[in-house]
C-alpha cells in the first residue's frame, strides 16, 4: 500500500470547509482553505485563536466532533487516500500509524488512570504489523521515552507523576511510537515555559530529520515557524489569506495586510517603536462572518470593494495571496 | 496503601460506637415497654413489672447502655430476644444468608442495568434510544415500590403464571423481588453514568486514544468508562448498604425470611436486643463497604491514591 501511493503528497487538503453547528448558529470555523504537505517538508500554519487552525487538523484526523460538526465541503487525502471516504475500521489504523497528533494541552491530554507506559504500548499494539511481541513492544516503549529524554523506568507512573514539560513528552512520546508518517502538531509548546519550549522543538526537528516525517505545524508564534518551517499558510477566519515559503513570508515585499499585521504585533529588539501595534479589533463572529474581504473589518488599507467582495486569489512563484490589494495586475 | 487500610479499618469502631449509642437511646424513647407488648392489654401490673424485672428493663436507661456494650465488648454477647429468648447472633444468622442472596442479586442486577444503560444512553447522546431510556427510567423511578411488586405479581404469577408469588423455595422466587427493585433503582444509577460518562467521553484524553487508533469499544470502555466509573462505583455500594437493610418491603409483599422484617417486628415490640443486634450488624456491614469502596477507588484511581497515600 505503501509504494503505490509513494508518489502522493502527504496531506492534499483541496477546499476544505468545516461547520459547527448548535441549536441557534453554525459557525463556519474552516472555509475554503487549500494546501499541500509533501513528505519530509514542514508547513507552519498561523493564525490567532479561534482561526480554524486545530479545526483543520481534527478534520485531517477525522476527529471532528460528532454530532456538533462535520465537513461540509471539500476534499482530505492523506497520502493519497480519500479520508472522508475511509470506513472507520481504516481509518482506525491511519491514526496512530501514518498520521498522528501532538494535543494542545498536555495536562489534559493524557489519560489520568493509566501508566504513562500503558499509552504508549496502546498504540503500538494496536499498530503491530511487524508482529513485535510483547517484550519487542515493552523495548519500544522505553526506547520512545528516552527519545523524548524521560527514564524508561518512569514508563510504570501515572501522568500525575509528570511537569507540565514531561506530560508534553510523553503526548510526544505517544504520537511517536509507531513513527507515522505524518505528524501534526498543534500548539506543542504553547503550554511549557521557554526552555522547555525549545527542547521540544529540537526533539520534533530531531525527529523530523531522522524519520523523514512530514510536519504540520499549528501555531501562532511566527518565531517557531522561522525556526521549523519550509512553508507558512497564515489563517484568518478559516481562510488561508497568505500562503508561501518561510522566505517569502519573512522577507519585505508584498503581504496581506494580516500578516503585515502578526508581524507588527511581535516584539522586536532592535525595533526604535516605543510600543508593539497591535491588530485592532477581533477576529470576527464565525456565525456571521462579514460579507467580502473576511478581514475588511479590521484591515488598515481596506478599500470599498472589500467589503463586497470575497478577494479571488493571486500567485507569484508559489507564494499565494487573497487580498484585492494584489488581485489580478496589482500583484503582477 | 495497607497503613492507609488499617487506618480506615480502624475508623469503624467510632462509628459503630456512635451507631450503638443513637440506635439504643431512640428505641428507649419509643413509648411502652417490652414486657406490656409480650404479655398484652390483659395483663396486670404485676405481672408487667415482674417480666421487666426478668429482662433486666427496670434498670435506668445509661445502666442498661453500659452493661450492653460491655456484654459485646467482653463476651462478645449480644444478648437474647425478649420475646422468646432466641439468641440474636442465632436469629442474624437464621435470616441473613436470605438477605443477603436477595441484596446481592439486586445490586448486580441494578449496577449491570444501570450503567449498561447509563452509556449507552451517553454514547449514542440525544438518540432516540437516549429519550427512551431517560424517559422510561424516570417514569418507573416514580412508581412506589410495593405497588409494582403487587403489580408484577398480578401479571406474572396470578395472570401469566410463569413465576411464583411468593417464598423462596427455588430460584424463580427472587426473579420478581431482584427484577423490580433493580429496575426501579437503577434510574438513578443510569442517570448518574450518563452524566459521568458525557463529561469523561468530552475529555482530551478520550480524544487523544482516537488518534492513537484506539477503536471505538476501546475509547469508550477503557478510556471514557474507567474515568467515569468512580462515582457510579462509590453509588454501586452505597446501594448496596441501602439495599441491605431495605430489603423489608420486598420480604412483606414476596412472603421471603429475611432481616428486614426481623428488624421491623422487633422494632414494633419493642425488642431492644434483636433491634440493635441487627441494626449494628448491618451498620458494621455498612461501613466495611465503604471502607473497601474507597479503597478500590484508590486501587483504580491514582489520583485518590495520592490523596490518601503518602509514598
Amino acid at each position: 500500500m505503501k509504494d503505490t501511493k509513494a508518489n502522493a503528497a502527504a496531506i492534499d487538503v483541496r477546499d476544505l470547509y468545516v461547520e459547527y453547528r448548535t441549536d441557534d448558529a453554525v459557525v463556519r470555523a474552516v472555509n475554503g482553505i487549500s494546501f499541500r504537505l509533501e513528505k519530509g517538508r514542514t508547513l507552519g500554519l498561523v493564525g490567532e485563536t479561534g482561526a480554524g487552525k486545530t479545526t483543520t487538523a481534527l478534520a485531517l484526523m477525522r476527529l471532528l466532533p460528532d454530532r456538533v460538526s462535520h465537513v461540509a465541503g471539500g476534499e482530505i487525502y492523506i497520502r493519497g487516500d480519500d479520508v472522508m471516504a475511509l470506513p472507520d475500521r481504516t481509518m482506525n489504523l491511519i491514526r496512530g500509524e501514518i498520521i498522528s497528533m501532538i494535543f494542545q494541552d498536555p495536562m489534559t491530554a493524557l489519560n489520568p488512570i493509566m501508566t504513562v507506559g500503558d499509552q504508549i504500548k496502546e498504540s503500538l499494539k494496536i499498530h503491530n504489523s511487524e508482529k513485535r511481541s510483547e517484550r519487542e513492544i515493552d523495548a519500544r516503549v522505553d526506547e520512545v521515552l528516552e527519545l523524548v529524554g524521560i527514564p524508561a523506568e518512569r514508563k510504570k507512573d501515572y501522568p500525575l507523576a509528570f511537569s507540565g514539560g514531561m506530560k508534553q513528552r510523553i503526548v510526544i512520546a505517544i504520537a511517536l511510537a509507531c513513527s507515522p508518517d505524518i505528524l501534526i502538531a498543534d500548539e506543542p509548546t504553547t503550554a511549557l515555559d521557554v526552555t522547555i519550549q525549545a527542547q521540544v522543538l529540537a526533539l520534533i526537528d530531531e525527529l523530523k530529520q531522522k524519520l523523514g516525517t512530514a510536519l504540520l505545524m499549528i501555531t501562532h508564534d511566527l518565531g517557531i515557524v522561522v525556526k521549523t518551517c519550509d512553508d507558512v499558510a497564515v489563517m484568518y477566519a478559516g481562510q488561508i489569506v497568505e500562503y508561501g515559503s518561510v522566505q517569502q513570508i519573512f522577507s519585505p515585499g508584498d503581504h496581506h495586510p494580516y500578516t503585515e499585521g502578526l508581524f507588527g504585533a511581535i516584539p522586536n529588539v532592535r525595533s526604535k517603536a516605543r510600543r508593539l501595534t497591535p491588530i485592532e479589533g477581533l477576529m470576527p463572529d464565525p456565525t456571521a462572518l462579514p460579507e467580502g474581504c473576511k478581514f475588511s473589518p479590521r484591515c488598515p488599507k481596506c478599500m470599498e470593494i472589500c467589503r463586497t467582495q470575497e478577494p479571488a486569489e493571486s500567485e507569484r512563484d508559489g507564494h499565494r495571496l487573497k487580498c484585492h490589494l494584489f488581485g489580478g495586475e496589482a500583484h503582477e | 496503601m495497607l497503613k492507609y487500610a488499617i487506618k480506615r479499618f480502624l475508623l469503624i469502631i467510632p462509628i459503630i460506637l456512635g451507631v450503638t449509642v443513637i440506635v439504643f437511646t431512640i428505641i428507649n424513647i419509643i413509648p411502652g415497654d417490652p414486657a406490656q407488648r409480650i404479655l398484652g392489654v390483659g395483663a396486670s401490673e404485676e405481672q408487667i413489672r415482674e417480666l421487666n424485672h426478668r429482662l433486666g428493663y427496670d434498670r435506668p436507661f445509661i445502666e442498661r447502655l453500659f452493661n450492653y456494650v460491655r456484654d459485646i465488648v467482653t463476651r462478645f454477647d449480644f444478648g437474647s430476644s425478649y420475646q422468646n429468648g432466641d439468641s440474636v447472633v442465632y436469629k442474624i444468622r437464621l435470616n441473613f444468608p436470605y438477605t443477603l442472596k436477595l441484596t446481592v442479586l439486586q445490586v448486580i442486577a441494578y449496577a449491570v442495568i444501570g450503567v449498561t444503560l447509563g452509556v449507552l444512553s451517553a454514547v449514542k447522546q440525544y438518540s432516540a434510544l437516549d429519550n427512551v431510556v431517560r424517559v422510561v427510567s424516570v417514569s418507573l423511578a416514580a412508581f412506589p415500590g410495593f405497588w409494582v411488586y403487587m403489580i408484577a405479581i398480578l401479571l406474572f404469577s396470578l395472570k401469566l403464571g410463569w413465576l411464583p408469588s411468593s417464598g423462596v423455595e427455588s430460584w424463580k422466587g427472587y426473579v420478581l423481588p431482584v427484577a423490580c427493585s433493580a429496575i426501579l433503582a437503577s434510574a438513578g444509577l443510569q442517570r448518574l453514568t450518563r452524566t459521568t460518562m458525557l463529561e469523561s467521553i468530552r475529555q482530551d484524553f478520550v480524544r487523544t486514544a482516537r488518534a492513537k487508533g484506539c477503536a471505538e469499544g476501546t475509547v469508550i470502555w477503557r478510556h471514557a468508562f474507567l474515568n467515569a466509573m468512580l462515582p457510579v462505583l462509590n453509588q454501586v455500594g452505597i446501594s448496596f448498604g441501602m439495599m441491605l437493610g431495605g430489603t423489608v418491603i420486598a420480604e412483606t409483599v414476596f412472603a421471603m425470611p429475611g432481616l428486614g422484617s426481623v428488624i421491623v417486628n422487633a422494632i414494633q415490640s419493642k425488642d431492644v436486643p434483636v433491634v440493635m443486634g441487627c441494626s449494628i450488624f448491618l451498620a458494621v456491614i455498612f461501613c466495611v463497604i465503604v471502607v473497601l469502596l474507597d479503597l478500590a477507588s484508590a486501587a483504580v484511581d491514582p489520583r485518590v491514591k495520592a490523596k490518601f497515600v503518602k509514598q
